[in-house]
């Protein structure tokens, strides 16, 4: 059942008319978006730490310059 | 569904126009090869009550010039609804429709031209099935069992080879996570996974990626990798396969995984493989159609939208922009912001192009000396340059910079905030070119780029008014806000509104630094 099918259910209860419903579901569902979104973001975040903190913290240059380089070539 | 029998009414360079009702798929072939098909109702409009015309896709359109036996046929019955010798346009030759290798090439189900599997012999696909196996090992020692999906896994399932109408080979798997940032995550490591075994990758998204296999005769043929993960909830169990499939689904119908044979070699499948592939294609699946269209529900594209695509806005756009240009060296002038930034740089130092384009200023730059960073969404846009940098010995290297995706920028931001010497930046109409996201990862670029004392030097549309092809214009307060946010100092901004009379959009130029 998708948001729409819902809201329309909905709609007597709250006594909205259908244009204040449709803008508070298409608020609902940028909403929602922005939420999901969230998910590419923190695995992108995720990665890049696991992939170089560990040459970073070695702290020796070589191996953080070869780091990057293959991280990058990976992308 | 009541179908009557149907026939082609009229033949021109403009299309075809056809009668009869009842959808069914439509073959056109070229001297008896197979080139296009459509669909008699979906892909037609009415013009007269009764007859359905279509015109010929434009990808198609540039070859119609000369002779060539033109033949429709109902692609499940085999019935010919027209054949007949025809000529198009006023050339008296074979019409031939190539690629630029001179492969045989057709369209594919979103008419785009390429060399569909059915103009391809046997030793032309060897190469492929061994990087399946290579790919689908790769992807094995990383811990997942992946399998043929898709066009691919129905090509084997049903004819037991590579489908005739099809352009590229799938590959998926149904990662044990659940949670969509796991399995992007998972998906990332996969890319690793196969990249380390030399093969060229390029990521469509969060949970898609493809690899570049070529063939025998140096076509390159595209083997995508999908994600797919269950979600398990009170509710059910929902499969969800990048990028189209949404369907209840019990994980036993994936794995353990079974064997099946494409083109006379055996690979993994999913367990029930008519379960999935009537998750991916519907109940119809068995019935062959080369035009065939997803009728993805909105909600499911907006769930795997929003879990992970994002990461690669209007890339395509601006890989077929330059893809004419390709391996030509640019002849423009160096650009004001390229003089200024050398003006900045007497004393020697380097110059971080970004978006770059096709490198005429960062080759302009390298040859006045300076050490040049030339980043770009579409680094092969400037390969001519590279190359010629290189033959001229020039401190100049071309890299990718994708500002829809952290990893890039945060990676390659890293590497630059390790370059020692003064450092200017510029970026000529890269804040137009990107969306908002975009925007906001340059300023964090520039922000790891140019800590102390670096500049940036920044050029964009304004609006209002036109802009070039996949520029947007956009007002100089937000660039220079996002780049405040970031630690910028804004040390000018200006607008240029356009000559009088002209329909151009303003300019702005901005100058920002870190100090």
């Amino acid at each position: 059942m998708g948001l729409k099918d819902a809201a329309g259910r909905l709609k007597p209860k709250l006594g909205l008319g259908d244009a204040d419903l449709a803008r508070r579901v298409e608020a609902l569902e940028a909403d929602v978006l922005e939420l999901r979104r969230h998910n590419v973001r923190l695995a992108e975040i995720a990665d890049v730490v696991q992939e170089l903190l560990v040459p970073l913290a070695s702290r020796d240059q070589a191996r953080i310059d070869e780091a990057i380089e293959k991280f990058s070539r990976s992308l | 569904m009541v179908a009557t029998r149907a026939g082609v009414r009229r033949v021109d360079d403009d299309g075809l126009a056809l009668w009869g009702f009842g959808d069914r798929a439509v073959d056109v072939l070229f001297d008896g090869r197979r080139v296009w098909s459509f669909w008699l109702e979906r892909d037609t409009r009415t013009t007269v009550p009764g007859v359905r015309s279509i015109d010929w896709p434009s990808a198609l359109r540039k070859f119609l010039d000369g002779q060539t036996r033109l033949t429709v046929t109902e692609h499940v019955s085999g019935r010919v609804l027209y054949d007949q010798e025809r000529a198009f346009g006023t050339a008296g030759t074979r019409i031939e429709i190539v690629g630029r290798s001179g492969a045989p090439i057709s369209l594919d189900k979103s008419n785009r031209i390429s060399p569909t599997f059915d103009t391809r012999s046997r030793a032309d696909v060897l190469p492929l099935l061994t990087a399946i196996s290579t790919v689908l090992d790769a992807i094995a020692s990383a811990g997942i069992d992946a399998f043929l999906a898709y066009g691919t896994l129905l090509g084997a399932i049903r004819e037991q080879k590579f489908l005739g109408h099809d352009s590229d080979a799938d590959l998926a798997y149904v990662s044990a996570h659940s949670h969509p940032a796991d399995v992007v995550r998972e998906s990332f490591r996969l890319q690793r996974a196969v990249q380390e075994r030399g093969f060229h990758t390029y990521r469509y998204s969060g949970a898609a990626f493809r690899i570049d296999v070529e063939e025998g005769d140096g076509v390159v043929r595209g083997l995508d990798v999908f994600a797919g993960f269950i979600d398990e909830t009170s509710l059910g169990s929902v499969l969800y396969v990048m990028g189209e499939i949404a369907a209840d689904f019990q994980r036993d119908w994936v794995y353990p995984l079974r064997t099946c044979t494409l083109e006379g070699q055996s690979f993994p499948a999913p367990a029930v493989p008519e379960r999935w592939l009537e998750a991916s294609y519907g109940p119809s699946w068995a019935v062959p159609d080369p035009a065939f269209q997803f009728t993805t529900s909105d909600r499911t594209v907006r769930q795997l939208s929003g879990w992970f695509r994002g990461t690669s806005t209007n890339r395509a756009a601006w890989e077929r922009a330059y893809s004419g240009a390709r391996g030509k060296l640019p002849t423009a002038k160096p650009s004001p912001l390229a003089r200024k930034a050398a003006s900045y740089l007497s004393s020697g130092g380097t110059v971080i192009d970004l978006g770059a384009g096709r490198g005429a200023d960062s080759l302009w730059l390298a040859r006045q000396g300076l050490s040049v960073r030339a980043y770009d969404y579409v680094p092969s846009a400037a390969q001519a340059v590279q190359q010629t940098a290189t033959d001229e010995e020039l401190d100049l290297d071309v890299r990718m910079v994708n500002l829809n995706e952290w990893r890039t920028v945060l990676a390659e931001g890293a590497r630059m905030s390790r370059v020692d010497g003064p450092r200017v930046m510029i970026a000529r109409h890269t804040a137009d070119a990107t969306n908002r996201f975009g925007r906001q990862a340059l300023a964090r670029f520039a922000s790891m780029s140019l800590r102390g004392g670096g500049r940036l030097l920044l050029d964009v549309w304004t609006g209002p008014g036109r802009t070039p092809d996949r520029l947007k214009p956009v007002p100089i307060d937000e660039v220079a806000r996002d780049l405040t946010a970031q630690g910028a100092r804004i040390l000018v901004t200006r607008e240029r509104p356009a000559r009088e009379g002209s329909q151009r959009s303003s300019r702005g130029r901005l100058v920002a630094q870190w100090d």
